[in-house]
């Protein structure tokens, strides 16, 4: 039972960064029509910013600040590549998959030549924080604590940009009709932009979490970390963002409880275990798609 | 003195890669008029529309409006200058609700919002009720109305509307032109593509006749009603 609540509060920690991750990369699924599967590497990236900033400075806004400031510029500005390939293809998914794809490999490339030499990066012990409440076997880090409660905040914060506000209002609409939209007089480029930049907000402030939460990261994390935003995208059926909430928190606690009652290096075939099966039984994802 | 004209399409040629789809078009609509594009379906009265809105895009030729050159230009400029279309099919944004629906419709216009809103209902008081609804559970015919609200509530100075009759039931379909009219009397222009030949010649003050591409006929409805070409292709006479 120790096992089972340690490994809930776990699960749903790491969780809480599978569904901010599915989010961003469903937000510009259905706003921009793409496939950003160098998202997570984007963010992994905006971890070495991290990284690099508290090397000189241990003041946590600015750090906050720099890892947003990154994400949002970076996925901003390869915006225009993707805008360009949608004129030359129309707007198809598997193009953007493929480029996305090579996108990443480049991002993690340049992690592993460039920075720190390649080796994993440690953020300092303090950065996770100590214990705030154990009990057994039932410990939750201060980072943990940050992963959960700024995760279900920023979720919140996203919902009610969403669903409450007039940008959000626009987004819904683009993604909805796109050819409507432009003919009652939203501007389509201007909006597509906006949702690379609310990713790219979004994605800055996993990272810090996500580097408060694991202590680490390295070059492959991306790669290690975006297979499994696309699987619990597809999961939940793509472009499905409350299906993605779901599926996002599911993957983080069966991953978890992997690691508590099997061997820990199981927890990835797991994952992709239940990926397979839902698949056959729901192609369309548990929730359906809405892309 | 010449009426003022509010659009203008001079010459207009639209291609769908090596298919002409628009040869040579020119229309005119004057201000507070109705004009109808009759046509059977392919004649390229939805292209006109896309063209004139820069959906579709024009190979050579101008199209005019309040006097600006806007060929070309993109759809949410256009959309912006009070070009409104109301497209085929009813579209609504059929996740959101009738509301959401009628603020996006404001996006360029948030001023005056409630009272926009209440003219709005005054035309369709249908929708009044339907308020907190999604709009994908409306009757087509309410949709289209939902279409045509949405529309309004950006105030535009030309009201386009591409096949406001199809697949509506008749009653519907009277119903909505009626609301149209009364949106003419107080002050809209209208600019009509229907293949509804017969209501809509009743309805306009004057029509172009598409065919394959090209304007054929053109005249005050009256005038094309009697027409013997027209009654025969168009009004199912047999004279």
């Amino acid at each position: 039972m120790e096992i089972f609540a340690a490994q809930l509060l776990n699960g749903l920690s790491l969780g809480s960064m599978y569904v901010l991750l599915v989010l961003g990369f469903n937000l510009m699924l259905l706003v921009a029509k793409i496939i950003q599967f160098a998202y997570p590497h984007l963010v992994v990236l905006s971890m070495y910013v991290c990284w690099g900033v508290l090397r000189h400075t241990d003041n946590m806004l600015l750090v906050v600040l720099a890892s947003v400031a990154s994400c949002i510029v970076v996925n901003v500005a390869i915006e225009p590549i993707f805008r360009l390939l949608a004129k030359r293809h129309g707007l198809d998914i598997n193009v953007s998959f493929v480029v996305s794809m090579s996108m990443a490999l480049l991002i993690t490339d340049v992690m592993s030549h460039l920075l720190n030499y390649g080796y994993p990066i440690a953020f300092p012990t303090e950065w996770v924080g100590k214990s705030i409440f154990s009990s057994g076997l039932i410990a939750f880090s201060a980072g943990q604590a940050y992963a959960l409660f700024g995760g279900i905040a920023a979720v919140a914060a996203f919902f009610y940009l969403l669903y409450r506000t007039r940008q959000g209002r626009v987004l819904r609409a683009i993604s909805e009709n796109s050819l409507l939209s432009s003919i009652i007089g939203i501007p389509i480029i201007k909006t597509r932009v906006l949702s690379y930049a609310i990713a790219g907000l979004l994605g800055g402030l996993t990272a810090v979490m996500f580097a408060r939460l694991l202590g680490s990261a390295s070059p492959g994390l991306g790669d290690f970390v975006g297979m499994k935003v696309v699987a619990a995208s597809i999961l939940a059926g793509l472009g499905n963002l409350k299906g993605g909430l779901v599926c996002g928190l599911l993957l983080g606690i069966a991953e978890s409880m992997a690691i508590g009652y099997l061997a820990g290096s199981w927890s990835n075939a797991i994952a992709f275990m239940m990926m397979l099966v839902i698949m056959l039984i729901k192609p369309e994802g548990l929730f359906g798609i809405e892309a | 003195m010449k009426k003022s004209s509010m659009l203008k399409v001079e010459g207009v040629s639209v291609s769908y890669g090596p298919v002409r789809a628009l040869e040579n078009i020119s229309i005119e609509v004057d201000r507070r008029e109705i004009v109808a594009l009759i046509g059977a379906n392919g004649a390229g009265k939805t292209t006109l529309l896309k063209a004139i809105l820069g959906v579709q895009k024009v190979q050579s030729g101008k199209v005019l409006f309040l006097g600006d050159d806007i060929t070309n230009s993109s759809t949410d400029k256009v959309a912006n200058m009070g070009l409104g279309l109301i497209p085929e099919g009813h579209l609504v944004f059929s996740t959101m609700t009738v509301l959401e629906n009628l603020q996006l419709g404001a996006y360029h216009n948030p001023q005056d919002f409630n009272d926009n809103l209440e003219n709005v209902f005054e035309s369709f008081p249908v929708l009044r009720k339907r308020i907190h609804q999604t709009a994908g559970t409306l009757s087509g015919g309410e949709q289209q109305m939902l279409s045509i609200a949405r529309t309004l509530m950006s105030k535009p100075e030309l009201v386009m509307v591409d096949e406001l009759s199809l697949g509506l039931a008749p009653k519907v379909v009277s119903e909505i032109f009626d609301i149209l009219g009364d949106l003419n009397n107080k002050g809209y222009t209208i600019l009509l593509a229907e293949q509804n030949a017969k209501k809509t010649l009743e309805f306009a003050n004057r029509a172009y006749v598409m065919e394959t591409g090209r304007v054929v006929l053109q005249g005050l409805t009256q005038e094309l009603m009697s027409h013997p070409e027209v009654r025969r292709a168009y009004l199912g006479s047999n004279v």
